[in-house]
């Protein structure tokens, strides 16, 4: 086995939902030890998120809650409970990183702002994940993923012009915010590996989507443009760079759907050639790009035509094998079940799970040559690891466990 | 220079396909130096324009996914010598980050293979579309093509009634390929860490379909545990069955994204107060409102049905900022349904120092544009230049490897 880049991290969790799993999971994929702190008066809800397996909710029966978890460890800590509190001081102290995706003056109001944890632990790594920050005059405001999506401009700026916007149906910015922590994370670490100082990072999801709209904003305060206009969001034609066609096209099938785009007259070319030269792709005003944008609702009612007499799949291989850009909008099943590039590179892992029994994943992106991330372990039952932490990384005797057990200290 | 990467040196080889894992390089303090060919990025060329009118150094998506970069012109595809350059430019760095079709630069001698031996502990990225090798390799994208068959695109659209027939709806912004630079970041951060401890360095091959396929949240472990796909719906997460709306019209015309309403008991009694307050949910007294489980959207209760009802009356009544301020007041993480521009109205960003001012060639003075992703307190996020014009620093990049021994 090659070593994993984060081997010897250990990162306190205090994190829950999935922004801040999602954070937790990439650096758990790389090696990191990251302890999960739970407790069951404020458990996690995705514990209880659908999919579930079984009839009934156990805490660890969530197929979702899995798919975020995996390669972490669980400890059960009551931290209202005084030893409960002094122990996860200890924890801290003996973590490089202590990650939470709180509103933004819980920790606060536990004593442990960032000047109290440098106390616990001088170097320590602080990575505060909320919908608004820790600054600023809305900093008490809370999102969820759709919240931060709506705010930063994502969801508008999803939909076919002149009806309501189709959004993101899932929580797009929770896995982007948890991605934009688990850089500063790291990066966090290498400015420790070199100077040994530690830092708050104090990240809002709000903020780390709105980072995603760069060009919008500045057609804005540039060209005095904003999106919120007639015509836009332009469904799935193009935005920038302006070109024709540029859609998605109906298939063969029930709801099957092939992704066109042509950047430019070389490929339109390809295109024409590839639907076998039909004689409506002659007309000049389908020569030049700006001719096919003029003409885009004749231009793919046509393709549509040709599209539909083909599965999605072969719409795609014609159109690729001619050099066009063509993909199919594949499910979840699609890729699970069809989608040979994920196979073919090994994409798809199974680990065993003692209540959903042998899972299938997602692999680890990107591929590390030389220290590749991996799967080692399914997502913790909840509190599997409690005894484990206390006894190896707190060096607590199994008698004084046992003791702060019966005090209600592990729950 | 004062961001957690000062002192790295990072050449790029992107186009649109990377250019943000660049930025976000440079923005933490690295050095990056973006080799470009004599007609520029491909980036350069995609709008929207300064004034509408093209030019390479007048695209508004160039300067916002180059600030902090440098930007040398080599003609590496054509001329030995520019390959020398490049080579000897590649040997005074720590990382290297491309976006060519896999074989590209091998074929001009400039592959992993070919530089490795040019720098101890050399970190080399390439970010594709479908990743170095399998039946997909060679094929071609776009951003669009990407989010389609990597998933995220059927996640979102319309409820029939909305848009009956309506395909899968691709969200704007690039998010395919933002999101296959955040996963390059990603391993390009803990090859560095793994090189902080051991010198070693090491090839990192990121394909764009992968980081999609683990970015559609819900819907993979849908299709593990059920077998089930989950269906689109208007503005709101896909699932695996028809739930209640989340988007309401507010008075002056914008949406309001109600994401539960009261949840908990004691927040349910501040919006109960407050709708009643102003003759709206009058019905609310009833017990039945009372349980928590009724009140839980997606659940086929049919007081969460009411409820929302009741919302989009009290909506239709009010301006958005109203109720998302009272909303939120309330403990509802509610928000408007902005266009991305309209938060420069909002002055919690501005308390944070989030908008950032740039400029470039047409533009007379300065215009905002979004800051830093995250506030470090050490090390912090810094915008030290805009987007280079294209070839600005190529005589100082030449002059400084020249200087060198």
């Amino acid at each position: 086995m090659p070593p994993l880049p984060l081997e010897g991290i250990r990162v306190c969790d205090l994190t829950w939902i999935i922004a801040g799993p999602t954070a937790t999971r990439v650096l758990a994929d790389f090696g990191a030890e990251v302890i999960r702190v739970e407790h069951e008066q404020a458990i996690d809800a995705i514990r209880l998120g659908r999919p579930t397996v079984g009839d009934h909710p156990t805490l660890n029966n969530s197929g979702f809650f899995n798919y975020f978890n995996r390669n972490k460890k669980s400890i059960l800590l009551n931290v209202r409970h005084p030893d409960g509190f002094d122990i996860l001081k200890r924890l801290i102290a003996a973590s490089d990183i202590l990650v939470e995706n709180f509103s933004s003056r819980v920790l606060e109001s536990w004593g442990l702002d960032y000047p109290q944890l440098r106390d616990i632990r001088p170097d320590i790594i602080y990575c505060s994940l909320s919908g608004f920050g820790h600054s600023g005059r809305d900093l008490d405001y809370t999102t969820w993923g759709p919240t931060a999506q709506a705010l930063s401009g994502l969801t508008l700026m999803s939909g076919l012009p002149g009806k309501p916007p189709a959004g993101w149906g899932y929580s797009y910015m929770d896995h982007t915010a948890g991605y934009y922590a688990a850089s500063a994370i790291m990066m966090a670490l290498h400015h420790r590996n070199r100077t040994g100082e530690g830092q708050h990072i104090d990240l809002s999801q709000v903020e780390a989507g709105l980072v995603l709209t760069g060009p919008a904003v500045l057609d804005k305060t540039v060209n005095g443009r904003s999106w919120r206009r007639e015509g836009m969001p332009p469904g799935n034609r193009a935005w920038q760079p302006a070109v024709a066609p540029h859609n998605t096209y109906p298939c063969a099938g029930e709801d099957r759907w092939v992704a066109i785009a042509v950047m430019n007259d070389a490929e339109w070319q390809a295109l024409v050639r590839a639907m076998d030269d039909p004689e409506w792709a002659g007309d000049p005003r389908f020569a030049t790009n700006d001719g096919r944008l003029a003409h885009q609702d004749e231009l793919d009612a046509r393709i549509e035509t040709w599209t539909t007499e083909f599965t999605d799949y072969e719409v795609m291989e014609l159109l690729q094998a001619a050099g066009v850009r063509a993909g199919v909008c594949q499910h979840a099943g699609d890729r699970f079940e069809t989608d040979p590039q994920l196979r073919a590179r090994d994409w798809w892992h199974s680990l065993p799970h003692p209540e959903l029994g042998d899972c299938d994943y997602d692999g680890v992106v990107p591929k590390l040559s030389g220290t590749p991330g991996r799967l080692r372990s399914a997502s913790p039952m909840l509190g599997a690891d409690t005894h484990d932490v206390m006894r190896d990384v707190l060096d607590i005797p199994d008698e004084q466990f046992a003791d702060l057990q019966a005090a209600g200290v592990f729950m | 220079m004062s961001g957690p990467l000062a002192g790295l040196r990072v050449v790029e080889l992107c186009d649109e396909l990377g250019q943000l894992a660049g930025k976000l390089l440079a923005d933490m303090g690295a050095d990056v130096i973006k080799v470009e060919p004599p007609d520029g990025s491909a980036a350069r060329t995609v709008g929207p324009f300064v004034k509408d009118i093209p030019g390479p150094n007048r695209s508004l998506n160039f300067w916002y996914h180059n600030t902090n970069k440098r930007s040398v012109v080599l003609d590496y595809a054509h001329a030995e010598a520019d390959r020398d350059h490049l080579r000897r430019l590649v040997a005074t760095a720590d990382v290297v980050l491309e976006g060519f079709e896999p074989g590209y630069l091998p074929s001009l001698a400039l592959g992993y293979d070919d530089l490795r031996g040019l720098r101890d502990g050399l970190i080399m990225c390439s970010i594709t579309p479908f990743g170095q090798d399998g039946p997909w390799a060679h094929y071609r994208t776009s951003d669009m093509v990407s989010l389609a068959l990597g998933g995220p695109m059927n996640m979102n659209g319309y409820d029939p009634e909305d848009a009956p027939g309506a395909p899968p709806i691709r969200g704007h912004g690039d998010q395919g390929y933002n999101t296959a630079s955040h996963y390059a970041m990603h391993g390009i951060l803990a090859a560095l860490l793994w090189r902080d401890r051991t010198g070693e360095g090491q090839y990192i091959d990121c394909s764009m379909h992968e980081a999609l396929s683990c970015t559609t949240e819900v819907g993979m472990p849908y299709w593990l545990y059920n077998r089930q796909n989950v269906i689109r719906q208007t503005g709101r997460h896909a699932a695996a069955h028809r739930s209640e709306p989340w988007m309401y019209l507010a008075r002056d015309g914008r949406r309001v994204l109600v994401f539960g309403v009261g949840r908990d008991n004691a927040s349910w009694a501040k919006i109960k107060e407050w709708f009643q307050s102003e003759g709206f949910g009058l019905h609310f007294n009833e017990e039945r409102f009372d349980s928590p489980q009724n009140r839980q959207p997606a659940r086929g209760a049919p007081e969460a049905r009411e409820i929302l009802e009741e919302v989009g009356r009290f909506f239709a009544a009010h301006d958005s900022d109203y109720v998302y301020r009272g909303g939120q007041d309330r403990g509802q993480s509610w928000g408007v349904v902005l266009a991305p521009d309209e938060a420069l109205d909002d002055p919690h960003w501005h308390d944070r120092g989030f908008f950032v001012p740039t400029t470039g060639e047409g533009l007379e003075g300065e215009a905002l544009m979004p800051g830093a992703p995250y506030l470090f307190s050490a090390t912090p996020w810094e915008l030290r230049r805009p987007a280079p014009r294209l070839g600005e620093h190529t005589s100082e990049v030449l002059s400084e490897l020249a200087a060198r021994p």
